[in-house]
């Protein structure tokens, strides 16, 4: 092992994570965000060190909460939401009532970001937008995250998920095969992929709050986070005049790369360059360096149709071209190089016990990311955010309770703690 | 326009970012990936909200230069280069030169991100590797971009870093694509690649995201670190709950084609002039769409109600071609206008009803909101033409990222970088130039 891989191995170990300091501690950030573009945002500040403060409308909570795999759930609580809203503070607030809204911004106050995703300008018309939270925080730094954009023809009205992200940028027409539909990828990368762009901007803004002391507002909108990402076809419309064509399962940039099938499944064969495409070449028959050209998309796909994913990732090894196995879920849960990567990564938590969750991609040496604990029931944690950290008086308390303005869990699956002996 | 929207308007316009100050102007990030797609998205992703990037090529140019899909090609530059290589200079180096190794290490010294698709290794041999650096640049940011990343038991795997490599052990195609029907498989019935390279753009985002981390800590401490970025996971992260179903129900995400297990209507339905998006998942929602399509008594029909029941694979297949009866003699606009009208008078679950053309790259193009919001450039450049570029998405109202400057040949900028960054003098510029080390 090389001194480098030595080094990398210990100061990167998850293990040691636990120990290190966080990157983004001392950051607050107040999340007023449904399903899975504004929570997926603060998820990523959240699990490098964020004190994420989640607000949801008292009693059902995210919508998110309600969306389960097969109407699964388990101790009451959808494995769908979890994968969402780690690390997280959660509270019950309901944003309409005046003591809502107040409640709001003495929360605000205290933070350092504010993400939401609402409708376009919905935070404004309630009183607690950019413009209102500013005048009480002028160091906020604002997320509007949205389908749209916060202005613009398309700003009003117009809702989105993350499949319209995908629709509406031309995302789906240049991903499937050419004599069939437009695909829609079956996760939802039209979401995350903005809030992952979300978070990094919420980075850069606290850095230009690092020189300035001032906070801004940042308008994100998810069909224009697709756009940005689908590198070539601009550039070539423009260039052509013509719809970049949807290739299937070839990169047409780097043909024969693709993924192909195997006896046991499927495996992507990678060539870069001329050299990778000549060594291919040879695992495929030929003798002669300028024989290169018998790299084809039908050879290829001859060659790993007679072998399994592991004979074509070893003769690609042995070759020197690349390959590697399409691996799902199933895989990835019992994968030893993810879990010693804390890719894949086990959690104790208090409310649930044991859970196995992904665990953050980006692996920092000295401020390492990291899972501390699961998603929890509505409210559940109000106690210590409008009591420990606001300074509310029991009583008040519970007159905000009484009147509705703060809250708990509805005593519906999703939203409600693990009824006792559930099994584990 | 409500008082807000006009707000955010003058506010957040990327027509008025000129002269408004940039989030990361001081920062200077030195980027050194050959051929690598996802060290660009990371380092442009830098440069857009104001870092300072220097592009280190090969003399001669970054292979990646090279990659021209269909053969379009401009004064030697392809397509896929040409969208990534904005706000940056672009360097030539010989890293087989000992002066030019030399050189490297300075610019590194000198810079507060590194971000590099060279395998570890082989900067360690080169003497710029992350050990070396770190001891005279503690404040360094060693960003480190790959297939597997840089530690575990698959880390010494001899591949060269390509987005179909990221993709296929993301999980993210595993659950895109038509599942197989009866008979043999179809070629389309397989895990299907997302068309653009969706793998290396992520990876390039979350090396982004992981750079300016540890710039955020290192403001608090004043030491840099290593980042390790496995593009394969860096997908994964949006692979949904995986993990967290498989650990509690013991079953994972499989491909479904445009249908989904957790929540339907949410797929793509025909209409008179192509596809479009439609979802009313939640009871409200689903309600209101049985509303628009005329037929409220389906609200109530028990393959569809509890939302359990709708997401049974023959119920959501029936309200499928439900949908399609009435939408196949509308068109996407008309859809829309429809949906629109009806949950404009709601509000709460019951206005969750969504839906969006499924949009051709040209018909994007042509619609006037995405220009009006900013959203692509038209670059002129007296090498590379004019270039049709997707902005920065983000829209900001104190520190704007912008576009500024478009692709230039290879070592275009040496001299300004050497001289001008560097402190180098003319004249050993000009020996080295004569050396051929950049």
């Amino acid at each position: 092992m090389s001194d480098f891989r030595e080094f990398a191995e210990e100061a990167l170990d998850p293990s040691r994570a636990a120990a290190k300091p966080e990157a983004l501690a001392g950051i607050r950030v107040l999340e007023v965000a449904t399903r899975i573009f504004g929570p997926a945002t603060t998820d990523y500040l959240g699990l490098f060190g964020a004190e994420v403060i989640k607000v949801e409308l008292p009693y059902r909570g995210d919508l998110m909460r309600y969306v389960a795999p097969e109407g699964f759930f388990w101790k009451d609580v959808s494995p769908a939401f979890l994968a969402l809203n780690r690390n997280k503070l959660h509270v019950g607030l309901d944003l309409h009532p005046p003591e809502g809204k107040a409640l709001f911004l003495r929360l605000a106050e205290v933070s350092d970001v504010v993400v939401e995703n609402l409708r376009a300008g919905t935070m404004d018309e309630w009183g607690v937008g950019y413009l209102q939270v500013r005048e009480r925080n002028p160091r906020i730094v604002y997320a509007a995250n949205s389908g749209f954009g916060q202005w613009g023809p398309y700003s009003a009205g117009r809702a989105s998920y993350d499949a319209t992200a995908q629709a509406v940028s031309g995302f789906s027409a240049i991903t499937g095969f050419p004599e069939h539909p437009p695909m829609k990828a079956g996760f939802w990368v039209g979401d995350y992929t903005a809030a992952l762009m979300s978070a990094t901007a919420i980075l850069a803004a606290l850095e230009a709050r690092r020189k300035t002391g001032e906070g801004q507002m940042i308008d994100l909108s998810q069909a224009e986070a697709m756009i940005r990402a689908l590198d070539w076809t601009w550039p070539y419309a423009g260039r052509t005049g013509k719809d970049r064509p949807r290739a299937g399962n070839v990169d047409p940039s780097y043909v024969p790369s693709g993924i192909y099938r195997c006896r046991d499944g499927f495996v992507a064969v990678s060539v870069r360059d001329e050299e990778e495409r000549i060594h291919l070449a040879c695992a495929l028959g030929a003798t002669m360096p300028d024989e290169a050209g018998i790299a084809t998309q039908e050879r290829v796909a001859a060659f790993c149709a007679g072998r399994t994913r592991e004979q074509v990732v070893q003769a690609a090894e042995g070759e020197g071209f690349s390959a590697a196995p399409v691996r799902g879920g199933k895989d990835h849960y019992h994968d030893p190089h993810l879990r010693a990567r804390g890719t894949v990564c086990e959690v104790s938590d208090p409310l649930y016990g044991n859970m196995n969750e992904y665990g953050p991609a980006p692996k920092l040496s000295e401020s390492p990311g990291r899972v501390k604990w699961c998603g929890k029931p509505v409210g559940w944690h109000n106690d210590r955010v409008f009591g420990e950290l606001l300074g509310l008086p029991a009583g008040e308390m519970e007159t905000l309770t009484r009147k509705k303005v703060i809250g708990k869990w509805a005593d519906v699956p999703g939203s409600r703690p693990p009824k006792e002996g559930t099994p584990p | 326009m409500s008082g807000f929207e006009e707000w955010a308007r003058q506010a957040t316009d990327p027509a008025s970012a000129d002269g408004k100050p940039e989030a990361l102007s001081g920062v200077r990030v030195l980027e050194y990936c050959p051929g690598h797609f996802g060290g660009m998205v990371a380092a442009s992703v830098l440069g857009e909200f104001g870092a300072d990037v220097v592009k280190v090529e090969p003399p001669g140019g970054d292979p990646l230069r090279r990659v021209a899909p269909e053969g379009v090609s401009i004064a030697g530059t392809g397509l896929p280069f040409l969208s990534e290589a904005r706000n940056r200079r672009f360097v030539t180096l010989s890293l087989e030169e000992p002066e030019g190794r030399a050189l490297f290490r300075r610019l590194a010294l000198s810079s507060d991100v590194l971000v590099t698709s060279e395998p570890p290794d082989r900067m360690e041999e080169l003497g710029i590797g992350y050990l070396s650096l770190r001891e005279e640049g503690p404040g360094l940011v060693y960003v480190c971009l790959s297939t597997y990343g840089v530690f575990g038991p698959d880390a010494g795997r001899p591949v060269k870093d390509s987005d179909i490599l990221c993709q296929a052990l993301s999980g993210g195609p595993y659950i895109v694509g038509e599942p197989e029907g009866e008979g043999p498989p179809q070629p389309h019935q397989s895990p299907t690649r997302l068309g653009n390279w969706h793998g290396w753009f992520a990876q390039g985002l979350w090396a982004a995201f992981g750079a300016l981390s540890a710039l955020h800590f290192r403001a608090a401490t004043g030491r840099g670190q290593l980042v390790d970025i496995s593009g394969a996971e860096a997908v994964m992260m949006f692979a949904d709950y995986n993990i967290t179903w498989m650990h509690t129900g013991g079953k994972s995400r499989e491909r479904m084609g445009n249908f989904d297990p957790a929540v339907f209507p949410y797929t793509y339905i025909r209409c008179r002039d192509g596809h479009t998006f439609m979802a009313a998942y939640n009871d409200e929602a689903f309600e209101s769409l049985m509303n628009i399509i005329g037929r409220p008594e389906l609200a109530r029909d028990p393959r569809f109600t509890p939302p359990k029941n709708r997401v049974r694979i023959e119920n959501e297949r029936a309200l499928l071609s439900i949908l399609e009866e009435w939408s196949g003699n509308l068109t996407a606009d008309e859809i829309l206008r429809a949906v629109e009208e009806y949950t404009s008078k709601k509000s709460g679950p019951g206005a969750a009803v969504v839906t969006g053309r499924v949009n051709r790259p040209l018909e994007t193009l042509s619609e006037a909101n995405w220009r009006e919001r900013g959203c692509f450039r038209q670059s002129s450049d007296p090498v590379y033409g004019e270039l049709t570029l997707a902005e920065p998405p983000w829209k900001m109202s104190g520190t704007p990222a912008r576009w500024k400057s478009g692709c230039r040949p290879p070592g275009a900028d040496n001299r300004d970088v050497l001289l001008g960054t560097l402190g180098m003098t003319d004249e050993e510029f000009r020996r080295l130039e004569a050396k051929r080390v950049f």
